[in-house]
């Protein structure tokens, strides 16, 4: 008993002293625990309710946007307010209206989540973080005054920080759940894209499931049959969930396009009242649509790489290209070398940082080794070397290994035998390699696998042909209808 | 010639307005040339040349006097033209072109559904207003006809070909198949002028003529611009193509297309007659060329520079030409792709083969002609055989830059000037039928350098008569050929008559941005 008059005693001259601070902060903690009990109460069980909820519900992301900016614009204000007094005033104002917003936005989402039967760890977390908005804001709200009144000052801009960073992932999860989780980084700069994953990259999909379907149900779909939110029992997020079905039972059903759910429910009239993806959110593309119902027709596998009769252009990441230095101080020579009827410099477009393109078809047979070395001092200006058909040799690789900006390098139809092509694995910018007709073998090819820009390697007519490297150099083949 | 008595210079006879003036008057009248003429006219002289002085070498010359090779120095350099615009994806392209018109319906645009349309009247909604040619706007109907032929499905695309191109099919992954190309003209010259040179009228530059011009030789040994025509087979209706397909309008003549021709030498009087030998030809060029430099530093005609610097290129083509058409070390797999017919010189897969072989000498356009196509009648009797003279050609020559690893800076273009139309001009049987010239909608392809591969653009309406989705028309077509090569087709303009004339001409054109990769 002692005890607790001890702790009374000293957290005295924090409690409010007048009467009406008390009841402000009674109803404040009532508030909090009615809202903390809310979901305990009232589970979102994943089942629809009454339509009405469903209908104020819907209200929701109308007046969700009011908060955010009334709660953004707090710290404007305080800041502001600094060289302006008379905006300070405002802020109790703001923040009254904030909190008031908040608890709209919280108790309409909470009747369109519960109304509209959405469950799931997204719609949880977004639940959740609301609250504990709604609950910041309140505290802001009660700890404001202590500042002026000069009780702990730090409180009240430690809280709106906080309740900021809450308002902050609050919202980014509503948006994940009506856009799609990968709704902003699916345009995202490839250079960004791999900053932001930061190496930890997964290995590239290979399947046609992986690489073409899972992507349209992750950007059409998973808003509402996704991790955040599970509609109708339906989780399209893995191969497996997608495959068990919803409350209906399954939704495809391999080989058979037209008796799977999901394929019928995407091909219903936009105006139908079952039609997919619902609530006006985008509709699939036509082409997404056959590629769906040609996967389906040929089996639905999770591993299959190709698909008959559907090619799906990529895109390519494409590795920025570094331009290259200022060489006009070289521009005299090249000119010199244009005149005459030896091998030449000539630039790649009028823009000097787009490099230059060594020409030796004029003198092939005639252009070795002893000539290549001769362009050493342009080195670094050289993107694309035509050597096809000269007399260089291996040796050739002690020069070109100096050729730092080379992107492209011709050597067809050459004396080369690829010993000594390790030396070339420094060229960080080299995308392509003709060594067709030559006396390269797929042993000495072997260097180059760690040239991750290296896209094509051509060896037609070669003894280490066929390509054993990536696509381009590929037979044809021919698919029958 | 009949000599008029009384007339010096004509043989009409004299007409009261044209009186014929004779010899006596006139030698009067030229002697009655007094101070009083001489001084008149010296002052207009001395007028214009000030203001031509004024106006500078553009003003009155246009960009002549600057793009002929300064002091016989050869073709223009890239850097005082500021061009390649920006860094092409293509450093050359080969055009195959398709004289006549090739048959869109039978080939690559599949109209299933015309089947049940046989010998039904196209509707007048679909042909609107038209005006046809004379040789159909005569019909009393316009029956349907649909295609001969089946088609299959071929690629990972899944693209519709026709039968009749089963070697095309093999390639179709690696083309842009353009439906909806679209011309102006109705007719063979002004449509294959307008194809080539981006105007219905001659004197225009053509395609080759621009590209060698922005883009400059990249082989001293031959031309630019390489022109090879197919022999021709006198089964098919061939429609004339003429020089004025390749020629260099305003542009220096060194721009001109080179054409090779098909029978007997590639190009003729390129070797030495009996008794000269190089050493001796060397000494004529250099004389002739002597004479050539005075001449220019007398008159300052750009075109004698340009002819000095043909002189040379054809004194360097007597060894590189040989060099070129000597197929002797291609190995078997050449023959095994391009087939038996292209070891007989001037055959379309012959050329496919002459065309790889000078990309990889560094011409930077080929320009293939195959004539033929032209079907007003019979068209089940002749298209058969003339896409069996190129099927194997076309995907031969495809197939074989890709494994050389060719296609990635060369571009291909397949077209012909127009289409041919759905309703069949003459008449209709189950077996047999004609089609008209088409210029609303036609199929092109394009593959190679700067390319969406596997790729069907744009698309033509249920009769395959009008384009009802992304239209490319000619100018558009040539603006993304350029456009390839590195070339703004706003930008390559030179001036001439006052005006800056360009390939796509006045007409506001766009580059085809789906057509890219």
């Amino acid at each position: 008993m002692k005890t607790i008059e001890g702790l009374v005693q000293k957290i005295k001259p924090w409690l409010p002293k007048s009467h009406s601070a008390r009841t402000a902060w009674v109803g404040a903690l009532a508030t909090t625990v009615t809202l903390l009990l809310l979901a305990r109460l009232v589970p979102l069980d994943g089942r629809p309710h009454a339509d009405w909820e469903q209908f104020l519900g819907r209200f929701h992301p109308l007046v969700v946007h009011l908060p955010i900016g009334l709660l953004m614009l707090v710290p404007v204000l305080e800041i502001a307010g600094k060289f302006r007094p008379g905006l300070k005033q405002a802020v109790g104002f703001v923040l009254g209206l904030a909190l008031g917003a908040c608890a709209l936005a919280l108790a309409l989402g909470f009747l369109l989540a519960h109304g509209g039967g959405e469950a799931g760890p997204g719609v949880t977390r977004h639940l959740w973080s609301a609250t504990a908005l709604t609950i910041a804001v309140l505290l802001c709200v009660l700890a404001r005054p202590w500042q002026s009144q000069g009780h702990v000052p730090f409180a009240y801009p430690a809280l709106l920080t906080c309740a900021l960073l809450v308002l902050f992932y609050t919202a980014h999860q509503g948006g994940a759940l009506t856009h799609g989780s990968n709704y902003l980084t699916q345009y995202m700069p490839a250079s960004l894209k791999r900053l932001s994953t930061l190496g930890a990259k997964a290995p590239p999909a290979t399947s046609f499931y992986a690489r073409h379907i899972n992507p349209i149900l992750d950007a059409k779909c998973a808003a509402c049959h996704g991790e955040s939110s599970v509609k109708g029992g339906l989780l399209m997020d893995s191969f497996e969930s997608l495959m068990k079905g919803g409350q209906d039972g399954p939704v495809i059903i391999a080989g058979h396009p037209e008796q799977s759910l999901l394929l019928q429910r995407v091909m219903l009239p936009p105006d139908h009242k079952q039609f997919m993806p619902a609530e006006g959110k985008p509709p699939l593309k036509p082409e997404e649509i056959s590629w769906i119902r040609e996967w389906i027709q040929q089996g639905a596998s999770p591993t299959a790489t190709a698909l008959a009769g559907i090619s799906i252009r990529e895109e390519r990441e494409t590795q920025p290209i570094e331009p290259v230095g200022d060489y006009g101080a070289l521009m005299n020579e090249i000119r010199q070398l244009a005149q005459g009827q030896g091998a030449k410099l000539v630039p790649v477009s009028s823009k000097p940082q787009d490099g230059l393109i060594l020409y030796t078809v004029d003198v092939s047979s005639n252009f070795g080794d002893a000539q290549l070395t001769q362009f050493q001092k342009f080195a670094p200006y050289i993107v694309e070397a035509e050597l096809g058909r000269t007399a260089v040799t291996n040796a050739s690789f002690d020069t070109l290994k100096l050729f730092t900006h080379l992107r492209a390098l011709h050597l067809e139809e050459t004396q080369v035998t690829g010993d000594g092509l390790a030396k070339l694995s420094s060229l960080s910018q080299l995308t392509y390699l003709n060594l067709s007709g030559t006396q390269v073998t797929a042993a000495a090819l072997a260097p180059l696998s760690s040239m991750k820009n290296l896209r094509s390697v051509y060896l037609y007519n070669t003894p280490a042909q066929p390509a054993p490297l990536v696509g381009q150099a590929q037979p044809l083949t021919r698919n029958t209808p | 010639m009949k000599q008029h008595p009384l007339c010096t210079d004509t043989e009409q006879a004299p007409s009261a307005l044209h009186p014929a003036v004779p010899t006596e008057m006139q030698r009067e009248w030229a002697t009655l040339n007094t101070r009083r003429h001489f001084l008149g006219r010296t002052g207009k002289v001395l007028g214009w040349a000030a203001l031509a002085s004024l106006l500078g070498d553009r003003g009155m010359r246009g960009d002549a006097y600057k793009a002929g090779g300064k002091d016989g120095s050869g073709p223009r350099d890239a850097e005082s033209l500021k061009l390649p615009h920006f860094a092409p994806r293509a450093k050359r392209a080969i055009y195959l072109f398709m004289s006549g018109g090739p048959s869109q319906v039978d080939l690559l645009d599949y109209k299933p559904n015309l089947a049940a349309l046989y010998d039904k009247d196209i509707p007048d909604s679909v042909r609107g207003a038209q005006q046809l040619t004379g040789m159909t706007s005569g019909q009393a109907r316009f029956p349907i006809a649909p295609s001969h032929w089946s088609f299959k499905r071929y690629g990972e695309t899944g693209t519709w070909v026709s039968d009749l191109l089963p070697f095309t099919g093999r390639i179709v992954d690696d083309l842009a198949i353009i439906k909806s190309t679209n011309t102006d003209a109705i007719n063979h010259e002004p449509a294959i002028m307008l194809m080539n040179t981006g105007n219905m009228n001659a004197g225009k530059p053509c395609l080759g003529s621009w590209l060698a011009y922005g883009l400059g030789s990249m082989n001293d040994n031959l031309p630019t611009f390489m022109v090879l025509q197919s022999k021709l087979n006198t089964k098919e209706n061939n429609q004339p193509v003429s020089s004025r397909l390749w020629s260099s309008g305003f542009l220096s003549s060194e721009y001109a297309g080179v054409g090779l021709r098909s029978t007997g030498d590639p190009v003729l009087y390129l070797t030495d007659p009996n008794g000269v030998d190089r050493e001796v030809r060397r000494k004529m060029l250099d004389a002739v060329n002597e004479i050539n430099r005075q001449t220019y530093e007398e008159l300052g005609d750009p075109e004698t520079n340009a002819r000095i610097a043909q002189y040379e290129m054809a004194y360097r083509m007597q060894t590189s030409v040989p060099e070129l058409a000597d197929l002797s070390k291609e190995p078997n797999s050449t023959w095994d792709l391009y087939g038996p017919e292209a070891k007989e010189p001037g055959t379309f897969a012959y050329n496919c083969l002459m065309a790889r072989r000078l990309a990889e000498r560094g011409v930077r356009f080929t320009q293939v002609y195959k004539r033929g196509w032209d079907m007003h009648d019979n068209v089940t009797g002749i298209l058969p055989i003339i896409c069996g003279e190129t099927d194997r050609g076309c995907y031969a020559l495809v197939t074989d830059l890709k494994r050389r690893g060719m296609l990635d800076d060369t571009l291909v273009v397949w077209a012909g000037e127009f289409g041919r139309t759905v309703y069949s001009q003459g008449g209709l049987s189950p077996e047999n039928y004609g089609r008209d010239h088409h210029p609303r909608c036609y199929t092109t392809w394009m593959a190679g350098g700067g390319v969406r591969t596997g790729i069907t653009y744009g698309e033509t309406d249920d009769y395959s008569y009008n384009v009802v989705k992304d239209p490319v028309t000619v100018r558009d077509f040539n603006a993304t050929i350029l456009h390839c090569l590195g070339m703004d087709h706003n930008r390559l303009t030179y001036k001439f008559q006052g005006l800056e004339q360009k390939l796509t001409g006045p007409t506001p054109a766009s580059v085809v941005q789906g057509l890219l990769a």
